[in-house]
């Protein structure tokens, strides 16, 4: 299960496990966000690969076109995940408090 | 006690992998801080196969095994070409953003989380079966400490 839900302007929320399974739903939504974006990552449980190629993606999209993708209240498990990814230097990450 | 169950080879199992393993975490009474390394590193394995070992129509064999301080799990999968995982290249995830593709990442991560990994072929039967193992370090610095 995976949702998103827009938390104000430039604020999305996203939540539940983002898997190979989620992986298009996930896109198809992202392509949808413009301009600089902060995605609340404290509810989100869990990435795979699947997943990370969905941000990587989003990534390129928003900065292309002078954009960003940010990434809020991320906790230690997907600090890992994004350090052991090289992502830690592709997205400014915020770490959960 | 090895638990074990067959998938459709199909990125739709991922779900009922998902609650099989936290079934089997449950009921053997493994560190649930595992569960979520362990489900991605299944993940990864098993949409491997689907992707990559198109020839087969078999399902996907996962099985569980409790061990010391953590898990041991098998994937097997049945009817295919040796495609080992162990032997492929890292990525390069220092490349700067216009040059990084996604592909690979899985296999590059789980390489990292893991405690062990290996890959045997079995070419009379054409089966294929990861093995990989998993254990706590809340559990290795009580061993430390024992030893200390």
């Amino acid at each position: 299960m995976l949702t998103f839900d827009h938390a104000g302007p430039g604020t999305v929320v996203i939540k539940g496990r983002l898997d190979a399974a989620q992986a298009a739903a996930a896109q198809a939504f992202l392509d949808g966000v413009q301009g600089t974006v902060t995605l609340d990552c404290s509810g989100l449980e869990y990435i795979s690969s699947a997943g990370l190629g969905v941000l990587l993606k989003t990534q390129k999209r928003l900065l292309a076109s002078g954009g960003k993708l940010r990434l809020s209240k991320v906790s230690q498990h997907l600090r890992d995940i994004f350090s052991y990814s090289g992502f830690d230097q592709l997205f400014e990450i915020e770490p959960a408090q | 006690m090895t638990a074990h169950r067959l998938f459709e080879r199909s990125f739709d199992s991922l779900p009922a992998i998902v609650a099989f393993t936290a079934g089997v975490f449950s009921s053997e009474g493994i560190d649930p801080s595992l569960r979520t390394v362990v489900d991605l590193a299944i993940e990864e394995l098993f949409t491997n196969m689907v992707k990559y070992s198109t020839g087969s129509r078999a399902d996907v064999r996962i099985e569980m095994t409790a061990i010391d301080r953590g898990v041991e799990v098998t994937l097997i999968d049945y009817d295919v070409d040796r495609f080992d995982v162990t032997a492929r290249p890292d990525v390069d995830v220092n490349l700067p953003i216009e040059q990084r593709k996604p592909g690979g990442l899985g296999l590059h991560l789980i390489r990292r989380l893991l405690d062990s990994i290996q890959y045997e072929y079995t070419e009379s039967s054409r089966q294929s079966r990861i093995t990989f193992r998993k254990t706590g370090a809340v559990s290795q610095a009580a061993d430390q400490n024992k030893g200390g």
